[in-house]
């Protein structure tokens, strides 16, 4: 597969969001599959991992390929399930059938499980950093609208300053967490950006669920607005393979015990 | 010239120079500094690269100067603040003064034999720019300035002025000049600010007469000179002031204590996401883009991972700053500032709001 100029990029682009808008869970697996997902992952994974996984999250649908992201990492078939860190210690599986298994996310057919092996996780980072910087644009999009919508005192809520820095500091922290997972370093600091990235897509993911929630007030908080799946998305993600708080305690040790701090991008 | 071959052999160059600062950390001290290396690098080519030949430049991208300007923050050999003047001022030059007048001054800024400032603010005038009141009055082929300018930085050690008047009301009625401050008339009086430094000054202009050919643009092009410099300042000199920060976040790993990862992973990640996002802006500006109120972004992310370096240095090292005289206390007190100068942290959410997010008015 030779890497697709734009057009075919945004003729990709609009199918895959088309079919993430119209199918989720199992269903949509099956569907990306069709679509060629796996092709793609072998082939382009630097357009392919970024594109599909920044529009689960803005779209609001979820599939089970983040395994796959991994398993091909670690040099095995797509397809199958395989053990991820959690974080705290955790390890769970995230299933490919649509059954619910617990989770905050009652979407997600994730479940603990007692171990696992250590597998590669610099793409799975960057795949579930793309996840959240989407989810997190949904989330602004969403709040965005109700400001300008939504009047009390005779005006829009969104001439409020209060509300207009609440929904300036959530794309400061989108736009700069994606910068990180666009950061390409050299090959050898591709794990410790994708680290960083990790967190900074969890920290800004975070950081839009609680300003957009604050945004959207009441009709934030019932499960008959779209907002709380994303929320239950974001809290579920923020987790997997570290959390913001573990992977910047992480890097911090790298830093100090390496006595000096990586400039990992240049001009 | 490409970028890794200009980096390494201005590297190379820089090596075999001793252009390290004196102990002498005044701002005075500061500004022999920066004549020393300006001087250094202008004989020898290395800071004429990417600026155009017209003004005594060697051409090449204007990425090279950001190059430049990472590896002298490296080596810490000049304050950023002021050495980052140039990226705002010749820019402006070549961009609004006569060619002429650009040919002939700009030169004289790169190889340090002169220092410029920039008479923006006023007392009544800071966020709200456009309602600065300095009047310039025609006499003749003359303009006339009177008025008072405020954070007007090194104006106590520059020959000339980029200085914004008003010429008739509103966004259009502010007109650009550029001014040699020891024309008759002009005062400067240095602000001591609560790190200690003279950095900035109150400069008075009583009955200044300053040649119509001095005039940057046309009358009224002004707001829009004053426009165009700020994402100058936000490319190359963020570039550099994050390059400079890296610096300083080395020496608190030198100090800091085994329990403090969480607070210096965080700072760093900071430093980071400013890095990978003006990375960016550099590379969206030399494709051709426009940089505009997207800078903001870049504005609050540096301010940010500014702030929190030095409030880490302060949790982790206690008592260095609140009772020894070492250069974090200097430092940490600059950077209670990064959130006020270039326009403050709440002028960068009102912009990204109604910019950038399309928010409608306030």
């Amino acid at each position: 597969m030779e890497a697709p100029d734009a057009e075919s990029l945004g003729f990709l682009e609009d199918t895959l969001r088309k079919t993430m808008l119209s199918a989720s869970g199992a269903a949509l697996d099956a569907a990306l599959v069709d679509l060629g997902w796996r092709d793609m992952l072998d082939e382009i994974p630097d357009l392919a991992i970024p594109l599909v996984f920044r529009l689960l999250g803005e779209t609001g649908a979820h599939a089970p390929v983040l395994n796959d992201v991994v398993l091909r990492a670690a040099g095995r078939d797509a397809g199958a399930t395989v053990s991820l860190p959690y974080a705290g210690g955790s390890w769970i599986v995230w299933g490919r059938a649509d059954t619910a298994d617990g989770a905050l996310d009652s979407e997600l057919p994730i479940h603990r499980v007692d171990g696992g092996l250590e597998v590669p996780l610099a793409a799975g980072r960057q795949a579930i950093g793309w996840w959240l910087t989407g989810t997190s644009r949904a989330m602004l999009t969403l709040a965005r609208q109700h400001a300008l919508d939504r009047e009390q005192f005779g005006r829009p809520v969104a001439s409020f300053q209060a509300v207009r820095h609440k929904l300036a500091e959530t794309l400061v922290a989108i736009e700069g967490a994606e910068a990180t997972l666009r950061a390409a370093p050299s090959a050898e600091q591709v794990d410790f950006a994708s680290l960083l990235a990790k967190a900074a897509a969890g920290q800004a993911a975070l950081c839009a669920a609680k300003h957009c929630q604050q945004v959207l007030a009441g009709i934030g908080f019932t499960a008959e607005h779209a907002f709380h799946r994303h929320l239950r998305h974001v809290l579920v993600l923020e987790g997997l393979l570290g959390s913001a708080r573990e992977l910047t305690t992480e890097a911090g040790k790298t830093v100090r015990t390496g006595g000096s701090a990586p400039r990992l991008v240049q001009l | 010239m490409d970028v890794a071959e200009y980096r390494s052999a201005v590297r190379a160059w820089l090596d075999d120079s001793d252009l390290s600062p004196s102990t002498d950390k005044s701002f005075e001290g500061q500004e022999v500094q920066l004549k020393r290396v300006r001087q250094a690098l202008f004989d020898s080519g290395w800071n004429r690269w990417g600026w155009p030949a017209e003004v005594g430049g060697l051409g090449g991208p204007p990425v090279l100067r950001a190059v430049l300007s990472e590896e002298i923050a490296d080596r810490d050999l000049a304050e950023p603040g002021v050495y980052c003047m140039v990226e705002v001022l010749a820019p402006t030059m070549i961009s609004y003064a006569r060619p002429e007048l650009a040919a002939e001054m700009v030169p004289l800024l790169l190889s340090g034999r002169e220092q410029w400032c920039q008479g923006f603010s006023e007392p009544g005038s800071g966020s709200d720019l456009a309602s600065l009141t300095t009047r310039a009055t025609p006499r003749g082929e003359d303009w006339v300035v009177n008025g008072q300018k405020v954070w007007t930085s090194g104006a106590q050690f520059s020959q000339r002025c980029v200085l914004l008047t008003r010429t008739a009301p509103g966004h259009a009625g502010i007109t650009a000049f550029f001014v040699d401050m020891d024309t008759p008339g002009i005062t400067v009086r240095p602000l001591r600010t609560m790190h200690g430094v003279d950095e900035f000054c109150e400069v008075y202009f009583d009955d200044v007469v300053v040649p119509g050919d001095r005039m940057l643009g046309r009358e009224g092009d002004g707001w829009q000179l004053a426009m165009d410099l700020l994402p100058l300042e936000r490319s190359t000199c963020f570039w550099h002031r994050i390059a400079y920060l890296y610096e300083r976040f080395d020496r608190l790993l030198a100090e800091a204590p085994a329990d403090g990862d969480a607070e210096l992973g965080a700072a760093y990640l900071a430093l980071h996401t400013a890095r990978c996002r003006s990375r960016d802006s550099q590379h969206r500006l030399a494709d051709g883009a426009t940089l505009g109120p997207d800078t903001s972004i870049d504005k609050v992310l540096l301010a940010t991972a500014e702030q929190r370096l030095y409030d880490t240095a302060h949790d982790l090292l206690p008592g260095v700053i609140e009772l020894d005289d070492s250069p974090w206390r200097s430092e940490f007190l600059y950077s209670r500032s990064a959130t006020i100068y270039g326009g403050t942290a709440e002028i960068q959410r009102n912009i990204i709001a109604r910019r950038l997010l399309d928010l409608g008015k306030e």
